[in-house]
């Protein structure tokens, strides 16, 4: 009777804890680059909420406030602007340093799970976000199935559709629009498909393993309107707006590993590849430690690394392009490596209240580097 | 489908037996430090949206993420 009530005591708890749970999320999450004048803050909010044991509806509020520089070619006689000067430019005037920047951007996620008798669940989701030159809206559903009785094995498959615009403002003077067109801006768009098939393997009861394989297709406007590149140095420079390909069809795979080591020790470590038709191949491997002192307070360190091949259409030279279609300096489609290390913790307050905070540091070398952090609430209810 | 996910498995893990783990066996794994940013959902998106801003690639974290002019 003893073994009994213990088993059934085991089963509500192991329960209760897979269930999803009712909280209120709040984080102000901030960015810093290092020797720059970037900074990112972003407050935001999460709702997570069950309606009985069937559904779940999750809502997330993110606002970004961006100010800072970022470096492109431009003229340095008419100021640091990604404007395109009219008339002739000289090679003296060409720099490639910081244009100073300023955006908002809002971002709103709403997600509906439901689950069936089987207890598969349907996730349908819609994104929506707004900066002043773009708007994203989004929707996707996922479907998650139980291969067995014990719901050790599942597979999933989802898909999303995302349709973009973007506003190239007819003032810097790019091919799109310029400033004699009489527009203030041109609008462009940006459709994207995804897909995804993920299979989850738990292998014991302190492990499982998650991999996925995604595809993404891009069919629009790739390129970024305050990208610039140079062209013709030797002869006749121009400064002109990036030219990227208008589609990009992009897949990989995922794998990722949790371990509990032990009661209090616990590891989750994953590796991404990913290959596109710009023949950018990049591996990304990540590892975090999370090690719990107490019922109260658990710490965090990670460490991520990640590594890209360049895009057949890069170069950052002033004297490389000449009238080649496809031309980009932007630094994203190199080749790098980048390194992020993070430390994180977070304290039980009281059985309904926790906090959280972490700092991460990530790196380009010979580049830029930059930290990050966040500093949040939990209410559970 | 699944016997190819059970030969990957068994390939990645070798020394690993794979257990009918039951569902009141399972506290360990609905832990949230058993999830990639130890289930912090806004943070984890937050860092996802510098990492696609800074860098060429994306994909693997589920279908839904949204757009941004970031590119």
């Amino acid at each position: 009777m003893q073994l009994r009530l213990s088993t059934i005591s085991c089963f509500l708890l192991a329960s209760s804890s897979l269930m999803a749970e009712d909280y209120v999320s709040v984080e102000y999450m901030g960015y810093d680059k290092e020797s720059g004048r970037t900074t990112i803050s972003t407050p935001s909010i999460e709702i997570n909420k069950d309606f009985g044991a069937d559904y779940t509806a999750n809502l997330s509020v993110m606002h970004d406030s961006v100010s800072g520089a970022t470096p492109i070619y431009h003229d340095s006689s008419s100021g640091a602007s990604a404007k395109i000067p009219e008339g002739t430019i000289y090679k003296n005037d060409i720099e490639y340093s910081d244009v100073d920047y300023e955006d908002e951007r809002t971002a709103v996620t709403l997600s509906l799970t439901k689950r069936f008798e089987s207890r598969d669940e349907l996730t349908i989701g819609g994104n929506y976000s707004k900066e002043h030159d773009y708007e994203s809206k989004e929707m996707s559903v996922e479907y998650l199935h139980y291969l067995d009785s014990s719901k050790n094995q599942s597979i999933s498959i989802g898909t999303s559709y995302q349709k973009n615009d973007v506003s190239v403002y007819c003032s810097l003077n790019t091919d799109e629009c310029d400033s004699s067109s009489g527009a203030s801006e041109k609008v462009k768009t940006l459709d994207v498909f995804s897909a995804e098939i993920g299979f989850t393997q738990v292998i014991d009861k302190t492990s499982q393993l998650k991999s996925s394989l995604f595809y993404i297709n891009e069919d629009g406007y790739l390129s970024n309107p305050y990208m610039r590149v140079v062209r013709d140095y030797n002869r006749n420079p121009k400064l002109t707006q990036e030219e990227k390909p208008d589609s990009r069809k992009a897949y990989g795979a995922l794998v990722q590993y949790s371990k509990a080591l032990s009661d209090r020790l616990t590891t989750v470590s994953s590796y991404r590849f990913y290959s596109d038709d710009w023949e950018i191949n990049s591996h990304t491997l990540n590892g975090e430690l999370y090690y719990e002192f107490n019922d109260k307070l658990t710490t965090g360190v990670g460490l991520r690394y990640y590594t890209q091949s360049e895009a057949k259409f890069y170069n950052a030279s002033a004297d490389y392009f000449t009238d080649q279609t496809y031309a980009s300096s932007d630094r994203r489609m190199s080749s790098f490596d980048s390194l992020n290390y993070k430390l994180s913790g977070d304290y039980k307050i009281s059985s309904d209240i926790s906090i959280n905070a972490s700092l991460n540091y990530y790196d380009q070398p010979d580049y830029f580097s930059a930290f990050y952090y966040n500093l949040g609430v939990k209410y559970k209810f | 489908m699944r016997t190819l996910y059970l030969s990957l498995v068994i390939t990645l893990f070798g020394g690993c037996s794979i257990k009918d783990v039951k569902p009141w066996e399972k506290g360990t794994l609905a832990k949230e430090t058993m999830r990639e940013g130890g289930g912090d959902v806004l943070f984890k998106k937050f860092a996802n949206h510098i990492y696609f801003s800074k860098e060429g690639s994306k994909g693997g974290g589920g279908v839904a993420g949204g757009g941004c002019g970031c590119n």
